[in-house]
């Protein structure tokens, strides 16, 4: 029992202090401690790095070497529509064909016996049936086309080439120069009236004949300038010949539209 | 501020300086369709000699040397010079390449190359003209040639293959690289009839009459050359037989008086002609045989120089000094429809250009004491009378005639007391000397 009261008394004392000062003080010392071994370590580490990644020692980075180039690398899918995914759908499968019922040929039908006539339904259709817009666009995935990509070669550097009407510029550029040259020489810019605007252009036509003699001379397209175009003709009708058509030409006449620009 | 005020202009002029320094050059070039015509860009290679024949070194040369000749005198062609030429020597289409002669320097639109080859005293010649700038059908024109070995064939040859490569690429107009030149030369010690090739080559006489002939006047197909003469009957219209060789009669120009200038018509069967039979010098035609001569012209002063229109055959151009000094006039054949052509001045010896648009003659524009003018060769627009003068402060200048092709006139020029014959394209440029002894005159150029 007293010592029952001893304790009692004892909690109702104010307790004493603890001793503070000495563990904060500790504590105090061992964080200062800590820090500045960080710091130390961090600043240590900082002076004397060393480079553990991609120093030219040998073994430190990742060597590569060029494989040869021929691989057989799938080769690239081009798909040239310009309207596909990158996944190209696979067409359906065809429809399996419906299989009929066999029919005996050499059954023999039963007399008398009712066929039930098949009823032949017309398909229904639709009165004025909508047409589909002209504007819109067919969209929808689509099978490759293929054009075909290179020039046919000829026969040979030397071979025959069948050439045929229409190319004639081409064949003898020089005798179209011919009739160029012919016709500016005889166009006497003197003619024009100077009141034309510069650019003004007279387009005449004519036909020259085989020996080379034009003839059928007539405005094509008037320049709006009376004499421009007078002297554009008189020009043509000046020339009495370009000389006869090249041998190679199988043409009978040559038709010229020539343009006199003022 | 006044150091401001001193120094702002100053600082003005270094910022345009520097603007100016920072500006992008600007080049200006100015082109079009129609500012005049380019010639045709031409390259003659020299010819290959095939085989080891010894004549084949001295017949290339005359070759090479006449066809560079014809085709630069041809006044349609801007050739490459032999310096700027590839250096090859391409003998036949299978050896050409085409792009030697179209790249720079020679830049070559079109290029004529070929082969050469004397054997068994034949000379052999293989010609092409290609243009370079179509390479799927680049050939123009391609000539074989077969003539006896001799310079002389090989520059017959030349001139052919030219003429060829004119015609074609000239539109249609031979070209003159065989046409004759007759003149009057008195190298002699008489003046007879001569006649040269059309580069002053090949010279030789034609008449050795011992007399004075002038005015020689080649007829259409070259057979017969008529001309005056001084005789014991006085001055006459005389006919030369190119065929012959010799004189042939033409009795129409021998009656009375002075007869003189003699023309030929376009078709050969007409002769105009200036004579003095009635007492005052009037142009008379008469036919080729001298039959159906008739008087044209009818009026006091002189009427001399006829000259037919080539194109038409239709009119007559001549010199009439009904006013005074003499003007170039123009008719029709029969004596209708009489023209003045000049306005002044002293103008003489028409020659009517074969398209019949222009007359060429000698003009004297400011003539008379106290106003000395030059004596020049003029070109005259008939439509327009308009006129051009293509010879300038180069000696006195007369009796100019067209070439065949139209853009040629040969014509007399006399400088420091010696006339000679000279040539020139019909614009003035071109002028070269074709004679070079003794004096010659009064050229006329060929039909053909």
């Amino acid at each position: 029992m007293i010592s029952l009261l001893e304790k009692l008394e004892q909690l109702d004392r104010p307790p004493a202090p603890d001793p503070l000062a000495a563990p904060a003080a500790g504590s105090l010392v061992l964080h200062c401690v800590l820090f500045s071994s960080l710091l130390l370590y961090g600043m240590l580490n900082g002076f004397f790095h060393h480079i553990m990644w991609g120093n030219p020692g040998a073994g430190g980075a990742i060597q590569v070497s060029l494989v040869s180039n021929v691989l057989p690398l799938p080769a690239e899918q081009v798909n040239e529509n310009v309207l596909t995914t990158d996944t190209p759908s696979q067409a359906p499968a065809e429809p399996t064909p419906k299989t009929k019922e066999a029919v005996d040929e050499k059954a023999i039908p039963i007399s008398g016996k009712m066929v039930k006539p098949q009823q032949k339904t017309a398909p229904k259709t639709q009165k004025n049936q909508p047409q589909p817009r002209d504007n819109r666009a067919q969209y929808g995935e689509q099978a490759g086309s293929i054009m075909p990509r290179s020039a046919q070669a000829m026969g040979g550097s030397n071979g025959p080439v069948s050439v045929t009407n229409g190319d004639f510029g081409s064949r003898f550029g020089w005798y179209v120069e011919v009739i160029k040259r012919k016709v500016d020489q005889n166009w006497y810019r003197a003619e024009v009236d100077p009141r034309t605007p510069r650019g003004a252009t007279a387009q005449v036509y004519f036909k020259v004949s085989r020996q080379g003699v034009p003839s059928n001379f007539k405005i094509n397209n008037s320049s709006g300038s009376p004499t421009l175009d007078l002297s554009c003709e008189r020009a043509t009708q000046r020339v009495d010949t370009f000389g006869a058509l090249p041998a190679g030409s199988n043409d009978q006449w040559l038709d010229v539209t020539y343009d006199c620009a003022y | 501020m006044k150091t401001f005020s001193r120094l702002l202009p100053l600082s003005l002029l270094v910022l345009i300086c520097l603007a100016a320094s920072q500006l992008p050059a600007q080049d200006w070039v100015h082109t079009g369709t129609n500012l005049g015509n380019d010639r045709i860009r031409i390259a003659a290679a020299d010819f290959r000699p095939l085989g080891s024949d010894p004549q084949n070194p001295a017949l290339k040369t005359v070759f090479d040397a006449t066809l560079f000749g014809d085709l630069s005198n041809a006044g349609i062609f801007d050739l490459v010079s032999k310096s700027l030429a590839p250096q090859e020597t391409p003998g036949s289409p299978q050896e050409i390449r085409l792009t030697q002669w179209s790249d720079a320097p020679a830049n070559a639109a079109m290029v004529a190359f070929g082969s050469l080859s004397a054997g068994n005293g034949r000379l052999i010649v293989y010609g092409w003209l290609f243009d370079t700038r179509n390479t799927a059908n680049p050939q123009v024109l391609g000539k074989q040639y077969n003539e006896d070995a001799s310079p002389d064939s090989a520059r017959t040859i030349a001139h052919r293959f030219a003429d060829e490569i004119i015609l074609r690429l000239g539109g249609g107009i031979n070209g003159i690289a065989e046409t004759k030149i007759y003149f009057v030369s008195s190298r002699t010690g008489t003046k007879e009839i001569w006649a040269m090739d059309y580069d002053g080559q090949n010279q030789h006489q034609i008449t050795h009459l011992g007399s004075i002939s002038l005015s020689p006047r080649v007829s259409p197909d070259n057979s017969r050359l008529a001309f005056a003469s001084l005789g014991n009957a006085g001055w006459s219209i005389r006919m030369y037989s190119l065929e012959l060789n010799r004189p042939v009669g033409f009795s129409a120009g021998t009656a009375g008086g002075s007869n003189q200038s003699p023309a030929w018509s376009a078709d050969g069967s007409r002769i105009a002609f200036s004579s003095s039979r009635t007492g005052d010098p009037e142009i008379w035609v008469a036919d080729a045989s001298g039959a159906n001569l008739r008087r044209l012209t009818n009026f006091r002063g002189p009427d001399v120089s006829p000259t037919w229109n080539p194109r038409t055959n239709a009119q007559i151009a001549w010199v009439s000094g009904r006013t005074g000094l003499p003007q170039i006039y123009t008719m029709d054949q029969d004596g209708a429809n009489i023209q003045r052509m000049t306005d002044g001045g002293y103008a003489i010896s028409p020659s009517w250009a074969p398209n019949g648009q222009f007359l060429t003659f000698s003009w004297n524009r400011k003539y008379g004491p106290g106003d000395p003018g030059g004596q020049d060769i003029y070109v005259m627009d008939i439509a327009s009378k308009r006129w051009l003068q293509v010879t300038h402060e180069s000696g006195s200048n007369d009796f100019p005639s067209w070439a065949p092709d139209g853009r040629h006139i040969v014509f007399e020029r006399a400088i420091g007391g010696h006339t000679q014959i000279w040539s020139m394209l019909a614009d003035g440029t071109g002028q070269q000397q074709l004679t070079h002894t003794g004096n010659n005159f009064m050229p006329n150029w060929s039909w053909k």
